[in-house]
């Protein structure tokens, strides 16, 4: 049915809160050459490139790129934007391998990015339109009941959103590229930080980052006569629902439990807990990762937080959740995405260094957006399906 | 960010129109290649960057757009140039560079071959044509902006 697809070539730039030293092409250009580079090709031997970052009010350049052509070098090739709010950048790598998959294009570059510096992303998405309750409370009062619904339902201690903080801070430690390198985090001083939207703390939240992600992907042909690691795309899904409906789970929604299943069925994976080796869980309020956990079918339903608890997600965990630091240290909206399905990426492929997990064979990126609403996930490892 | 969502009254028809304004400001990060080309208008100079055909673009390109490479080899420029074309303004608004009638103008600054949008204080549009030289004329206080071009003045030409 569908060609096979490889990953040859991850590329991020360094995340920072204001990357004052790049414009937004530069930012893009960045990631793209250390992709490149990593996949020992040049620009010449891109056959297409796919493009995704969050919707456009976050910088205020409409269609963005139209312009980035030129830093894209798109002349004479065929670019294709991608658009699904947070979860872009898994959606955009998506939508470049099956570029790949559906037997077009040998080669594709495939870029995620957001410079948050040139707007405020938490203001940006919050236009307050005429038939709706304005909240002005941005994305953490949008999650914080949701939260609250996952603590009352599982009855998770209140400490727990403070471990995944402290895990994913000291995770981000060993990834050079990360925003935010705070080593001296402990629980203790976790559960000091100020409380932002109750329940969730400040230590609990993203930053907010500018930063770019970019993947070579190659064909089988390609890939087979390509020198240097792979990491094989076993499986990708995507699901998506609207914000809100009657009856809607909004804990766990039924899109990402779907999207999961699907994953795990197009893959071959019947015990996801023991056959993948690490996951890369877009996790921006940190009350998510012991929430995802379950909707992605890893713990049961209310034993998420055990597993944070029992340390089974850290590094030398049996399943270590953003070994990289995840959103929680570095958050570029529209590439954050595509940074969980890189970091898979690299980790298969043996590429990841400080935060490598030894031994990775299967990983999985995922990445969600909007109201918990638009879900893309991949499965890679570093052998053929 | 400012937005306004005050209650809405219905007209005569009885149909609401709820008024939405959104105010919001963005900056733009421009990196330190860009920031050569706006620190040289704030000192009154003009720079362009070369391409790889040897091209050379003013407002500077950062990337090529032949081939996407990185340029760097900066080239300055004369402060002359030439109309491509132009349309007339002959009622001008609020925040336009010039109070009075002026052209708008592709200006393709001697030494390059890209042309630029500016405007040309040309008096009266008997006077401008495509063809026309122009030069540019500095503001009197600059910020390293595009605006640090007032606008372009027509040159005395030969006859």
């Amino acid at each position: 049915m569908a060609d096979l697809c490889a990953v040859v070539g991850v590329g991020q730039t360094k995340h920072a809160s204001c990357r004052a030293d790049v414009s937004i092409a530069g930012l893009v250009r960045e990631a793209v050459d250390r992709a490149l580079a990593d996949a020992n090709i040049g620009i010449d031997d891109v056959d297409a490139i796919v493009i995704g970052k969050a919707p456009d009010p976050l910088e205020g350049v409409a269609m963005p790129e139209l312009w980035l052509a030129d830093a894209l070098a798109a002349h004479g090739k065929p670019v294709f934007r991608v658009h699904t709010a947070g979860s872009v950048g898994g959606s955009t790598a998506i939508v470049a391998a099956q570029h790949v998959m559906a037997g077009i294009h040998g080669t594709v570059l495939t870029i995620g990015f957001e410079k948050q510096s040139d707007g405020n992303a938490m203001w940006a998405l919050s236009v307050p339109i005429p038939f709706g309750m304005p909240v002005h409370a941005g994305a953490g009062g949008y999650f914080s009941p949701i939260v609250r619904g996952y603590i009352k339902r599982s009855g998770a201690p209140s400490h727990v959103g403070a471990m995944v903080a402290v895990k994913d801070r000291t995770n981000a430690c060993r990834n050079p590229y990360a925003h935010l390198h705070e080593p001296d985090w402990t629980l203790e001083k976790a559960l000091e930080s100020p409380m932002m939207w109750d329940p969730i703390r400040f230590v609990e939240t993203c930053p907010s980052s500018d930063g770019a992600m970019a993947l070579v992907l190659m064909s089988e042909e390609r890939a087979d006569k390509h020198a240097g690691p792979k990491a094989w795309v076993h499986a990708t899904a995507m699901r998506s629902e609207p914000t809100a409906f009657a009856g809607r789970e909004q804990v766990s929604p039924r899109a990402g439990e779907m999207c999961a299943e699907d994953l795990w069925r197009k893959g071959g994976i019947t015990n996801p807990a023991k056959e993948i080796d690490v996951a890369e869980i877009y996790v921006p309020f940190a009350w998510f990762e012991p929430m995802w956990l379950e909707n992605l079918g890893f713990a049961s339903r209310n034993e998420g937080w055990r597993w944070v608890e029992d340390g089974i997600t850290d590094i030398g965990g049996a399943l270590p959740v953003n070994p990289s630091g995840g959103v929680m240290s570095t958050n570029p909206i529209g590439a954050s995405g595509m940074l969980r399905f890189g970091e898979a990426a690299m980790q298969v492929m043996g590429k990841a260094g400080e935060h490598q997990i030894d031994g990775a064979r299967k990983a999985i990126g995922h990445a969600y957006g909007g109201g918990s609403q638009f879900f893309a996930m991949w499965l890679v490892s570093n052998g053929k399906p | 960010m400012s937005a306004a969502t005050t209650p809405s009254t219905p007209g005569a028809d009885g149909i609401f129109v709820a008024p939405l304004v959104v105010e919001y400001p963005y900056k733009r990060t421009v990196g330190t290649l860009l920031s050569r080309f706006f620190l040289s208008l704030q000192e009154g100079r003009l720079e362009g960057t070369r391409g790889s055909d040897g091209r050379v673009f003013f407002p500077p390109a950062e990337f090529d757009p032949v081939t996407g490479r990185a340029l760097d080899e900066w080239v300055t420029l004369p402060e002359t140039g030439t109309v491509t074309t132009w349309a007339w303004q002959s009622v001008p608004q609020p925040n336009q560079p010039l109070e009075h009638p002026f052209a708008w103008a592709l200006i393709t600054i001697d030494g390059t071959e890209v042309p630029m949008l500016h405007a040309v204080d040309a008096g009266d549009i008997g006077r401008i044509r495509t063809g026309s030289r122009v030069k540019v004329r500095w503001a009197a206080e600059r910020s390293g902006g595009v605006r640090d071009i007032a606008c372009f003045d027509l040159l005395e030409e030969a006859s």
